[in-house]
């Protein structure tokens, strides 16, 4: 997947309808558009504010932009290497799934996790009024229970890349329901794709390079039409 | 554990004194009495945990960002002194420490005791604990939490082993003086010295890498952290029997040599000043290179940061003061001082513990507005939080103690059951002081200084 931080506006909408498909329950966010400064993947500043929106800088010198974050779907994930028990496994293309049957709830790949994209089901979950809304069903790949509408306390879940979506072609649901278009889906072992193009010409970059973790989520910085255009 | 019967001691030759009789009895009627409270705080416990396995880990304190609490660092905290335990005891055979002999059955007697608190202690801490068995069943080799579970097993296995041959060395050289029996004993003795030396330091060190080698946290990521975890466990498990042996001095019929509390006052002194070197070139590593990733935790612990509390606790209460204590030659001399420092060393260690793993949570690698998801819903607050925050609840509080009392407990049927330091240290009198003249046996029962006793040698 590949995210135009140039397009991106910081609506949440990818958030919310993250929530939605996958019914996360209330205090869940797979899922988030963090605010941050322009071409600032990773933690160089001190965040601005504890509040969304603020930008950084002092005026009139400001800056602001957006970073949306869920699973960064690493091919040298640090989740999968620490999991005790293989309840977190990464499939052959690459999707870092939960195995929600097998999951001990030790949280290790919470603390392992650089993007802090994992939630954990301290309790029952709570839910607005109105039952369930998303996707709905169970999903297992290899027999493996990777989504379900109500994911059982004790374990960890995370974004799964709509992965009985992407099964049957569709894209990924934030994908879809950002407004704006900043966001594709492709794949990156294919080089006539959009998203291996963008990769290859844009200057998309990873989060947290340096880690090594070698994300499939890429970052188009926002400030590259300008440097191409001066 | 909560059936403990008293088990009654055939009164010692020689002490049938009308007032030991007395004393005896008014201990047993003790006894009683600290069972009945241990068999309370391990009932509070239980009751706890039921309570925790009803509601989720929504009932303690932790959440989203600082994802590990009071169950992981007092579980590193009682590995630390197990592994410490049983390096002191075995290094009394291996290096050939005679004044630490009489303590090394009471040594692995709390290593034992500690590492099954430890191993249960993981238990509570866990989502879904009823399928703790996909440990064994579906294993990741890559995870370090895997080769601690094995390290666990195994040196759990060993030090009842090595309690067992020890306790029956005792018995047999007691019955039959130093006989075949006894010699051969002696031999796997010595053999399991050797072998627990090491796999002490890789339990404390494979539980250190747990944490060292994750990339996520700056804080733990150190390679510093296993030689770290290692010096803390030798400065924490020598600091337990050292109050333990104290105990067993006060309620007990033994009194301690002053060469043993010299050698204990050593290796609490030279483990503490490692401990503290490490962690203070941890320090100026950090401060110099000014990471943000690693400043952002650091600060939090210096002075002027809002986790500081521990930083006092580690340098001054459990560091400058114990040291003062055991080296200031006044100090030194007082009765309390070997116990103070001892206590006030271990809560140094326990500060370093909780340190290391809250603050690593604190600000995460990715901390950018408005922070992680909580993963709980309070309508009247943001269910995002940027910089973590942890308050154990009553109930982690309550597990946490129940597991100590049961610590406490394995100890005290250990101690009376086992009879760990009776016949070795030889009989004192019994409640009383220790021999006057203690002192002026001192210097000829001296073997020659080696390099932790001299730091102490007056």
């Amino acid at each position: 997947m590949v995210i135009d931080t140039n397009r991106c506006v910081g609506c949440w909408t990818c958030a919310v309808a993250c929530k939605e498909i996958n019914d996360e329950p209330l205090g869940y966010w797979w899922n988030r558009v963090l605010t941050t400064a322009p071409n600032q993947s990773t933690a160089a500043k001190a965040p601005a504010s504890e509040n969304i929106d603020v930008p950084y800088g002092v005026y009139p010198n400001v800056e602001l932009a957006y970073l949306p974050v869920a699973c960064q779907q690493c091919n040298d994930a640090p989740c999968v290497k620490v999991c005790p028990v293989q309840a977190t496994f990464r499939r052959e293309d690459g999707v870092v799934l939960v195995d929600y049957e097998r999951c001990i709830g030790c949280r290790y790949c919470m603390a392992a996790c650089p993007y802090g994209v994992r939630i954990f089901n301290w309790g029952d979950g709570e839910r607005a009024p109105g039952g369930v809304i998303g996707y709905g069903k169970d999903y297992r790949v290899d027999g493996r229970l990777v989504f379900a509408p109500v994911r059982p306390k004790g374990v960890v879940e995370k974004c799964t890349l709509c992965v009985e979506r992407i099964d049957e072609g569709q894209v990924p649901f934030c994908v879809e329901s950002c407004p704006l278009g900043a966001r594709v889906f492709g794949d990156l072992n294919d080089p006539s794709s959009d998203v291996s193009r963008l990769v290859r010409d844009g200057g998309a970059q990873q989060l947290h390079p340096e880690l090594g973790t070698d994300p499939n989520v890429y970052y188009l910085p926002v400030a590259r039409r300008v440097a191409a255009e001066s | 554990m909560s059936t403990v019967a008293v088990p009654s001691r055939a009164p010692r030759p020689g002490s049938p004194t009308p007032s030991a009789g007395a004393l005896q009895k008014a201990a047993h009627h003790g006894v009683r009495w600290w069972y009945a409270v241990l068999v309370a705080i391990m009932a509070w416990g239980l009751a706890a945990w039921i309570d925790e396995l009803n509601v989720g880990l929504a009932a303690t304190g932790m959440r989203d960002v600082v994802s590990w609490g009071i169950y992981i660092f007092t579980f590193a905290f009682f590995i630390g002194l197990s592994a410490g335990g049983l390096i002191m005891a075995s290094s009394a055979e291996v290096f050939g420490i005679k004044a630490l002999k009489p303590l090394s059955r009471l040594g692995v007697l709390s290593a034992a005791a500690c590492v099954s608190v430890a191993a249960l202690m993981i238990i509570p801490d866990l989502g879904q604990p009823f399928r703790i068995l996909n440990l064994f069943v579906h294993p990741n080799w890559s995870s370090p939490l895997v080769w601690d579970i094995l390290i666990i097993t195994v040196y759990f296995v060993f030090s009842v082993v090595d309690l067992t041959v020890l306790h029956r060395h005792a018995r047999a050289d007691a019955e039959e003086g130093h006989g075949t029996r006894a010699a051969r004993l002696r031999t796997v003795v010595r053999v399991l010295a050797y072998v627990g030396l090491p796999t002490a330091v890789l339990l404390h060190s494979v539980t250190a890498w747990i944490f060292g080698v994750q990339i996520a946290r700056a804080w733990w990521n150190t390679s510093l952290m296993a030689p770290l975890f290692v010096v803390s466990a030798v400065l924490s498990g020598t600091a337990l029997v050292t109050l333990l042996a104290l105990l067993a001095e006060r309620f007990g019929k033994v009194s301690l040599p002053e060469e043993t509390r010299r050698w204990l006052r050593g290796f609490i002194v030279v483990s503490l000043f490692i401990d503290l070197f490490f962690v203070g070139a941890d320090y100026i590593t950090m401060l110099w290179g000014n990471v943000p990733s690693e400043r952002s935790a650091l600060n939090l612990v210096l002075p002027g940061g809002s986790w500081s509390w521990l930083f006092w606790l580690e340098w001054i209460v459990g560091g400058l003061v114990p040291l003062a204590l055991l080296l200031v030659p006044r100090l030194r001399r007082q009765q309390w001082s070997l116990w103070a420092a001892a206590l006030l060393a271990m809560v140094g260690v326990y500060a370093f513990r909780i340190e290391l793993v809250v603050v690593g949570f604190v600000n995460p690698l990715t901390q950018f507005p408005p922070g992680n998801a909580l993963g709980t819903y309070n309508p009247s607050a943001s269910s995002f939080q940027l910089v973590g925050a942890y308050h154990p609840t009553w109930v982690e509080y309550g597990i946490v103690a129940g597991l100590a009392g049961l610590f406490a407990a394995i100890v005290t049927v250990g101690y009376r059951r086992l009879d760990v330091m009776g016949t070795a240290v030889g009989a004192g009198p019994l409640l009383g002081p220790p021999p006057a003249d203690a002192a002026s046996r001192r210097e000829p029962q001296l073997p020659e200084p080696g390099a932790l006793g001299a730091s102490v040698a007056s």
